[in-house]
């Protein structure tokens, strides 16, 4: 055979040296290559944190942002902002994946469900600031710009992503556990909620935990949707509210170190935010898939 | 097994209301999610066509290939910005596939199994960085240091390249490019990965039995077993690319031409839009940006839809996003 | 249980979303007196609009929300209607006004545009004037010691640091003044670049707003770029003194920019008023001032309470303009004002 042939030559050839050289270089690189990912890691988080930390204060925290020039404010209203629209979203969105997910795995033939993932990898493939081109037309021209049009916005980019995990995780629920319950006559949809949602929960909240904070740290689509906000502490969904991604992105683009200085500090809340809600997600992953790997 | 919920009372065998209404029901209500969703991405489709729409009337398909953007002549034209979207990703791309798939070898190969857990997690949180963030950084740090150090650096050694000609700036193609690569390194590193890790242990072993080198073994074996793997990842690595709007935007210095020297200005599809969409008043501004919106999701359409065929033929499995995956998209 | 309880919890949250977002949206749909006015436009007059949101508020418990998004957007967001005001440094063209479909411009404040600049080894007072200005910007002066700006600046060494002009990416009533001057003093800028809100300059960098551009010429070491006065002045940038038509070299600021409002009393039929084009007459006057414009639709729901703000920006609102670098709006044009919101509401 063509491949024994081959191999069998690199017993014959007497530059073993060379050649573990030549392995051991390429075992340095790649080495060298892992670890220059984690420096880049390391040096942005580490320039958020060391430039962010000193505008952190109580007094950040809970005073709206300033008047136009004044660098005197906080940025309260954008963190409840965030918190509002980002709600709103997921409110919106983790139910719809979850019932997406549902119709794919229980009720859907094979080819429709596979049509649905298409539609979702398509759904997942658009651009955050195409989403925001759509959404603009659809409820902010003509109209104004609203804390919930942005919570819409965000909540076609998780619908995706809760979509398709939620798929991933609900059909590892093993069918012995599926069958046992039809097979005491229960009907589909109370062995969904009391034994295959319950199986798959770790999963599931995985999913949705990934995706609020993909979408936490989303500026595209608010740009266009929920840009232009009033001062002070505004939690109406219904009109434009601040939120902690367009504040980061009007600071960055500000002349004086002092709003860079508030954008670093802001951008290290989201850093943390989102950390910890990727953190936390994937130990709730490790655990599920524990929990269904027997 | 769950005994709790099989001995659970509730559960009787007799069909009551609830369960004959339940079921239709849920079907009902999870069919028309799923109709939702596909809503979505039709409404998606057509609100961009509609608003493209004077556009494409006036310019048809020339639009593509011209190479102006004038508001005063109401002129447009998309090629600066697909020049300019072609070029940082392909400069992001360059970097990453190699890196990601080097990353890869030490995560599945080399690294000792207490530091692979860490080291990976690590990669994937450099996917979670909110893109604002890598703008905000690149315009603050990198810039300055692409200014002051890189630039200057490659243009007296490689001067005479015209890519590196010109004066250095912190704002261009070359921090754009550096800042993509940033962003697609993870995703390519998570899906070559998994990849590398379905490549069966025994044409592994059985390599390492006749005497190959760690490298030799990686290279009969590992890479072409995983060929339509990394294509496909890095091919989702360029959709993520060339989709990417704000931290483009924040860094790139938002010219509208084209130009070879890399440490030029220019500007992107999606930055362009993120730049001007709210503040374009002239007839046909809005509409040539929503154009460009248009071409680039026709594009990022293509893009995802050959990446998720290409891993699908290469690894016979049904492509199912993965939690590491969604967390790196 | 607990499952059960967290699948409940979860409906009746989505339940309490659903609710609570639909009585906020009937809610500001019934006209309440608490919603706010919300603008949006022009950055250049954003320093004084803070200033006038704040008294405003406490004089008269209404809330006024802007976004500085450039004039262009301003413009643009008043045309769909998505804002109860737009505010633009550039009057609104034939085929704008057409589109707004019945809109009142009403020019609310006035100051200027300079060309800041950043030169390390160049003086802070440079004469500069409007053909280097333009030849700067087409890309045919390329160093700060060019012959032709030394031959202006007699006795003062120049530095040979490259020049990069800084532009407005994004729809700009400033780029709508400094692109008008220019093509003013200019026909070569005017065939080749033209005025408006956005055009497309044959060099330079360009950053999106007046706090972008500010922010890229005090990071490149020979940048030159425009920005409102108000921000030169709060981020220290080196202003040069442009010449005028009268040949002289005044410093921009409040007395200036009050000097070119004088002398031009024509006002057009939308209430528009050029300052580039100055007669040789007025000495001191700052050669690239410009008026700012709200715009306003003539029927709409908020249409007293936008009379009552606009009345309020045009009378006691001046006052703040003089330490921002506002100069006062001259009497006949405070007057054509008052004309122009009568006609608001009908």
């Amino acid at each position: 055979m063509n491949g024994a042939e081959s191999h069998a030559l690199l017993l014959d050839r007497g530059n073993l040296k060379r050649r573990n050289r030549v392995s051991k270089l390429v075992s340095l690189s790649s080495t060298i290559a892992a670890l220059l990912a984690v420096a880049v890691l390391l040096i942005v988080v580490g320039s958020v944190l060391s430039k962010g930390i000193g505008a952190l204060s109580i007094h950040f925290l809970t005073t709206p942002m300033g008047l136009f020039g004044d660098t005197t404010g906080g940025i309260s209203n954008a963190i409840v902002g965030t918190g509002i629209i980002v709600g709103i979203a997921a409110l919106m969105a983790i139910p719809v994946g979850m019932l997406v997910a549902i119709y794919t795995t229980e009720f859907a033939p094979d080819r429709i469900g596979h049509a649905i993932r298409f539609v979702l990898d398509l759904l997942n493939g658009v651009p955050t600031i195409i989403t925001g081109i759509f959404v603009y037309g659809l409820m902010v021209a003509g109209n104004r710009q609203s804390g919930f049009a942005g919570s819409v916005a965000l909540a076609i980019i998780m619908l995706p992503i809760v979509a398709r995990t939620a798929q991933e995780v609900l059909a590892l629920v093993p069918g012995a556990l599926k069958e046992a319950a039809y097979a005491l006559g229960i009907a589909r949809w109370r062995t969904l909620l009391r034994v295959t949602l319950p199986t798959a929960a770790g999963g599931l909240l995985t999913g949705s935990l990934l995706a609020v904070a993909r979408v936490a740290g989303e500026t595209a689509p608010l740009i266009l949707t929920c840009s232009i906000f009033g001062q002070g502490l505004l939690t109406e969904p219904g009109e434009a509210l601040a939120s902690i991604p367009i504040f980061i992105f009007q600071s960055s683009e500000s002349p004086s170190p002092e709003a860079h200085t508030q954008a670093w500090a802001a951008a290290l809340i989201l850093i943390v935010f989102v950390l910890v809600l990727n953190i936390i997600a994937r130990a709730f992953y490790a655990r599920s898939r524990k929990r269904m790997g027997a | 097994m769950e005994a709790g919920a099989l001995s659970d009372p509730v559960l009787r065998v007799r069909r009551n209301l609830t369960d004959r209404i339940g079921d239709p029901l849920l079907r009902g209500l999870s069919g028309l999610a799923a109709a939702l969703a596909v809503a979505v991405i039709a409404g998606i489709a057509y609100e961009v066509v509609h608003l493209a729409w004077p556009a494409i009337t006036k310019f048809g398909v020339g639009f593509v290939t011209t190479n102006d953007w004038n508001p005063v002549t109401e002129r447009y034209g998309a090629a600066p910005f697909i020049y300019g979207t072609a070029v940082t990703s392909a400069i992001a791309l360059l970097f990453a596939a190699p890196l990601s798939i080097a990353i890869s070898i030490y995560l599945t190969e080399l690294a000792p199994s207490r530091v692979r857990r860490p080291v990976a997690t690590l990669v994937d949180m450099l996917a979670a960085i909110p893109s604002v963030i890598l703008g905000l950084w690149g315009i603050l740090v990198l810039g300055p240091f692409m200014h002051d150090t890189i630039e200057p650096a490659l243009n007296s050694v490689l001067g005479f390249l015209p890519i590196f000609s010109g004066d250095p700036s912190a704002f261009g193609y070359l921090t754009a490019a550096l800042i993509l690569t940033i962003m697609t390194t993870p995703i390519i590193t998570s899906v070559t990965r998994e990849v590398f890790e379905t490549v069966p242990g025994d044409l592994k072993e059985g390599s390492y039995a006749l005497g190959a080198t760690r490298w030799e073994m990686i290279r009969q074996v590992v890479l072409p077993y995983s060929r339509a793997g990394i294509v496909g990842a890095t091919i989702l690595g360029l959709g993520r690319a060339i989709g990417e709007a704000i931290a483009v935007a924040q860094v790139i210095g938002g010219a509208t031409g084209i130009n070879v020297s890399l440490f030029h200005t220019g500007s992107t599809m999606a930055a362009q839009i993120a730049a001007q969409f709210q503040g374009a008043p002239g007839a046909l501004q809005k509409p040539s940006l929503a154009y460009l919106g248009l071409i680039l999701l026709v594009f990022a359409v293509i893009v995802n839809v050959v990446a998720r065929l290409i891993v699908q033929r290469g690894t016979l499995k049904d492509t199912d996003m993965t939690v590491t995956e969604a967390g790196a998209l | 249980m607990t499952r059960r309880l967290l699948i409940v919890g979860v409906a009746l949250a989505l339940s309490i979303g659903v609710i609570a977002c639909g009585s906020s949206s009937s809610d500001s749909g019934s006209g309440s007196s608490n919603s706010p006015l919300v603008g949006a436009g022009s950055t250049l007059v954003a320093p004084l609009m803070s200033k006038w949101q704040s008294d405003y508020a406490s004089r008269s418990e209404e809330t006024v929300t802007y976004g500085a998004i450039g004039s262009g957007g301003g413009i643009d967001q008043i045309i769909s209607r998505s804002v109860d005001f737009g505010a633009s440094d550039a009057p609104l063209t034939p085929e704008q006004l057409e589109e707004a479909n019945g809109v009142e411009q009403i020019p609310w404040a006035l100051s200027g545009t300079v060309p800041a600049y950043n030169v390390s080894g160049a003086p802070s007072n440079l004469k500069l004037d409007g053909e280097i200005l333009s030849r700067i910007y087409l890309g045919t002066i390329t160093q700060w010691d060019d012959p032709v700006i030394a031959q202006l600046n007699p006795g003062v060494s120049l530095p040979s640091t490259k020049i990069t002009p800084v532009y407005r990416s994004d729809g700009s009533g400033d780029t709508y003044a400094f692109t008008n001057y220019l093509s003013t003093v200019s026909p070569e800028f005017k065939a080749q670049v033209g005025t408006s809100t956005t055009v497309k300059f044959p060099t330079g960098v360009g950053a999106e707003k007046n706090d972008g551009v500010a922010a890229a010429i005090s990071q490149t070491d020979g940048a030159i770029g425009y920005v409102g006065l108000a921000y030169a002045l709060s981020n220290e940038l080196s202003m040069p003194l442009v010449e005028n038509l009268a040949a002289k070299f005044p410093k921009p600021g409040v007395k200036s920019v009050e000097a070119a409002a004088k002398a031009v009393t024509k006002i057009g039929p939308n209430n528009e008023i050029s300052l580039a084009d100055l007669p040789a007459s007025a000495k001191n006057a700052y050669p690239i001032s410009t008026y700012t414009y709200v715009i306003v639709p003539l029927e709409s729901e908020k249409a007293e309470a936008l009379k009552k703000f606009i009345t309020y920006a045009i009378g006691p609102g001046q006052e703040y303009g003089p330490d921002l670098d506002f100069a006062p709006l001259p009497k006949q044009v405070v007057a054509a004002d008052k004309k122009a919101i009568a006609k608001i509401g009908g």
